[in-house]
């Protein structure tokens, strides 16, 4: 049999194997489908060696300089190309003596050979073209034209282009942090709908889902990577119960969201299903004992706690709490039928109120979380003990001392009108001395 | 009519009838309907369990105008929408069975209203007025890590330099009791339907201002951030007795929050707030987040919350302990489709008593489907629960989505209790959700589903909903 060492050590081993598969397999940041939706690019270019030959980004992209749109197509066309490479459609594997730039079609039309097959020649079919380029529309403003302008170099945004052997694909195109290098509110605009598409209201459109984006593996709305801000906005599996942090920056997640999303859940009428499971109603005591999660982020115990248990019941008083009038629900006292609380809660069995607290009395659930009770009862259920009348029992709910505090001297120096719920008015006691 | 009225009037109309360039503004009008019929266990008057039918209707109703500025007031930067308005409405009424009977007249419970018509919000609000003043006039809600209100009135913030900000508002606080209003954000701990008149229950439908102040330090999104600000919300005596005070303050908060970020791989954020109402720092929280590789997060957090209520209520000055939590996070993000994270929490009460638990999940999101597993278990003071949720949702088109949900969960609560003294709460239930959402049409979405719970205390528990949503831009 294990020892409690050892299988703490197992324990720790598999914890730290899981983390470390987990570490080898998460994704390295890659720009988003949503952004850049999937392409073609059936061409072969050697961005290095075309650099190495003198060639600048301007001698290619021609349009590049002058583009003010990021939809714009900016591929250089095959006029661009027959500047240096001598390209006759009618000779699609020509030859060119050495250290002339190749014109064979195959060269950049990867296992094109230019050749018609005869069949298609007798069904006069066109002549069969290379595959094409096909560019989907970016999810994005940009606007080349006024970067350009601005002195703005490519490389500063199109880092490794001119080192790559390959064409640049949508996996080398600019991401969100290398752009706000420069947007970062005082060298330029920090406004997210300066690059994102917007709604007419101003918020950025995150509904972006098309065939191009799930064809490059787009699977939801926009949302923060978590590449930024430290990863507190991360739109994590847990981010739905773990946002309070992230929700502090109020203007932030308006940015995408509307302030009746935030409604839907914090005072929503519908039981939103990742904080709450189906049949919520039989296990949210357990929660509602510890407060966790905090039902005050939703629910406000004197209006929704109380009013609910009132209706299905659960409460001490739902005829309204009318003075003088008998509960009559199964948890009243003395009906024998079922009783929320132990016996000896708050009575003991003569009646009378219990003041020396218990393992079971309940002194022990309010001082661990008043709120508990704050969530069936109301002020008046515990002011039929704890009050200074000197018709009642006169149970103190103070602790020790607690004239001495400085919750007594904050309270009673700037709302006496709770104390006088319980003390007369000039009472020593509101002295707090 | 007097003539001063009546000259009014002319020129009112005069000015409306002179003609003027049209003004191009956009609007989004959003109509909501959920319709839902559930049914909620209680006990009946033999003490047995069973099932109470109740049904829910609510309407929301979002209006938002954009753009109402002239074109030539937007900046370089082309910023729209420097002056909007925003507005949510919402009618909501729950019916069906209550357990006695709905008491009415004089006995009426102000808990069980069964319908009202509530203004969420309403305001006219601007956005970089002149390059440095954000305001909001109207109806509306505020929420920063250690507090969350509403409030009728006005709220500026005057951007002064790039890192540091100004911000003042003033107002009377939103309240259930006054019309048209939801107690949603209203400080807790006095109750409307208090009917003992040791209570004061007439102090619930008082008028209450509302004052605050906030200074910014930090831009949006910068490495340091930090707010400190104050809030003072009292009330005057309603029906005042000789002796008593003419007014009360019922909430008075200092806070102080602050986030930094390193290089996007750390970001420490924490928060303080002084309730001077009762003296004493009731909310702390600090967090520690790090980034190790590309799309991995460790989540480490530390608070302690005190509860406290509205300077109207006694639970005030009762003998009520806090408690501190510990909890911490592990998410990963696998390839572009899996999500995962496993997270724990430990809870401990200051009076005394502890719980404590962890939770595993995963999603996975692959073309036009998703698919997310959590399982659960925690144990301490409260109960003791296990369960594992599974869903799924496919896009079968475009315009038709499927869902579906399993539920089963095992649970013991520390409730209620037989005749003996034995605790007797606690068993299983197993459920299971199915439902669809449609696009009707541009903008209009239908969305239905049914769920239905097999338990320890029932056979079939229903519960359905139906959400027929509308949006329009203009």
């Amino acid at each position: 049999m294990m020892t409690r060492g050892r299988r703490f050590s197992a324990m720790a081993a598999v914890l730290l194997a899981v983390a470390a598969g987990a570490a080898l397999a998460a994704g390295t940041d890659a720009p988003s489908p949503l952004i850049y939706p999937a392409e073609t690019i059936p061409l072969a270019f050697d961005h290095a060696q075309h650099a190495r030959l003198g060639a600048t980004c301007e001698s290619c992209h021609q349009t590049a300089q002058t583009s003010t749109s990021a939809t714009d197509n900016l591929i250089p066309r095959e006029a661009a190309c027959r500047a240096c490479h001598k390209i006759d459609r009618t000779q699609p594997t020509k030859s060119v003596p050495q250290g002339q730039g190749a014109a064979r079609c195959a060269a950049c039309h990867v296992g094109w050979t230019g050749i018609v097959e005869p069949s298609a020649q007798l069904a006069a079919a066109p002549p069969a073209e290379p595959p094409r380029v096909v560019l989907a529309r970016p999810n994005l403003k940009f606007n080349h034209k006024l970067h350009a302008m601005r002195g703005i170099a490519c490389a500063l945004c199109h880092v490794n282009a001119d080192t790559q052997q390959a064409p640049v694909t949508r996996a080398d195109l600019p991401m969100m942090a290398s752009c706000l290098g420069c947007h970062d509110g005082k060298q330029a605009t920090a406004r997210c709908s300066a690059c994102h598409l917007t709604e007419p209201d101003g918020r950025l459109k995150t509904k972006l889902v098309s065939a191009a984006t799930m064809a490059a593996g787009a699977t939801g709305p926009l949302a923060p990577s978590g590449s930024l801000r430290g990863g507190i906005d991360a739109h994590t599996a847990t981010f739905k119960r773990e946002h309070k942090q992230a929700g502090r920056e109020e203007k932030y997640c308006l940015t995408c969201h509307k302030r009746n999303e935030c409604i839907d859940c914090h005072g929503g009428v519908v039981r939103p299903p990742e904080i709450h499971p189906s049949d919520y109603a039989s296990l949210h005591a357990i929660d509602a004992r510890r407060n966790t999660p905090d039902c005050s982020a939703c629910h406000r115990t004197q209006s929704f706690c109380v009013g609910c248990h009132q209706r299905s019941g659960v409460a001490p008083d739902p005829e309204g709490g009318l003075p003088g009038r008998r509960p009559n629900n199964p948890f009243g006292t003395g009906t024998g039928l079922k009783t929320f609380h132990p016996p000896g809660w708050a009575r003991d069995a003569t009646g009378a109120p219990i003041e020396t607290p218990r393992s079971n009395s309940h002194s022990l659930a309010a001082r661990r979380n008043i709120r508990t009770c704050v969530s069936c009862h109301r002020e008046e259920s515990c002011l039929s003990c704890h009050s200074a009348d000197p018709t009642g029992p006169r149970v103190s709910p103070h602790g020790p001392g607690f004239g001495a505090t400085a919750r007594c001297r904050f309270l009673a120096a700037r709302n006496q009108r709770a104390c006088l719920k319980c003390h007369a008015v000039g009472a020593m006691e509101l002295t707090c001395d | 009519m007097r003539g001063g009225g009546r000259l009014a009037l002319l020129a009112l109309v005069g000015s409306a009838a002179v003609p003027r360039p049209a003004a191009a503004y956009d609007f989004t009008v959003g109509l909501r309907t959920i319709g839902q019929g559930y049914q909620v266990r209680r006990f009946g008057a033999d003490g047995n369990n069973e099932l109470l039918s109740r049904r829910r209707l609510t309407q929301y109703m979002d209006l938002a105008v954009f753009d109402l500025a002239p074109t030539r007031w937007r900046g370089d930067d082309g910023d729209r929408n420097l002056l909007y308005f925003d507005a949510s409405l919402r009618f909501d009424s729950d019916f069906g069975g209550y357990t006695l009977g709905r008491p009415t007249g004089s006995d009426e419970i102000q808990e069980l209203k069964q319908s009202q018509l509530d203004i969420l919000y309403a305001f006219l609000g601007g956005k970089n007025v002149g390059g440095r003043v954000d305001f909001e006039l109207g109806r509306q809600i505020h929420f920063d890590l250690v507090d969350f209100f509403a409030f009728d009135g006005g709220d500026a913030i005057v951007h002064v330099t790039r890192n540091f900000a100004v911000q003042a508002y003033a107002g009377t606080e939103v309240r259930g009791e006054l019309p048209l209003s939801a107690p949603i954000y209203e400080i807790d701990g006095t109750s409307a339907g208090s009917r003992d008149p040791v209570t004061r229950p007439g102090q619930a439908s008082a008028l209450r201002p509302l004052v605050g102040a906030a200074v910014l330090g930090g831009r949006d999104g910068g490495p340091l951030t930090g707010r400190l600000a104050y809030r003072r919300v009292w009330s005057a005596t309603v029906d005042r007795l000789p002796g008593e005070p003419a007014s009360g303050i019922n909430d008075e908060k200092l806070s102080a929050t602050a986030s930094a970020n390193w290089r996007n791989r750390a970001y420490v954020a924490g928060g303080a707030r002084l309730n001077l109402l009762v003296g004493e720092f009731d909310d702390q929280q600090l967090l520690v987040k790090l980034r190790s590789f590309a799309r991995q997060w460790l989540t480490l957090e530390y608070s302690y919350l005190a509860p406290t209520f509205d300077g109207d209520s006694i639970w005030n000055v009762f003998a009520s302990g806090a408690y501190r939590d510990l909890r911490g996070v592990y998410e990963v993000g696998i390839g572009t489709e899996v999500k995962a994270y496993a997270r724990g929490f430990a809870r401990f009460f200051t009076a005394s008593g502890h719980a404590g638990g962890a939770s595993v999940g995963a999603t996975w999101r692959r073309g036009r489907g998703l698919v997310r597993a959590d399982g659960y278990f925690d144990d301490g003071y409260g109960g003791r629960k296990l369960g594992v949720d599974a869903s799924a949702r496919l896009a079968v088109k475009r315009t038709f989505e499927l869902e579906g949900r399993l539920t089963g969960y095992q649970w013991r609560a520390d409730l209620a209790t037989d005749g003996a003294g034995t605790t007797n709460d606690g068993g299983v239930v197993f459920g299971a959700q199915a439902g669809g959402r449609w696009l009707l049409g541009q903008g209009v979405r239908l969305h239905l589903l049914a769920e239905d719970n097999v338990g320890t205390y029932y056979r079939s528990q229903f519960r359905g909903l139906a959400v027929v949503e509308v949006d329009a831009s203009l």
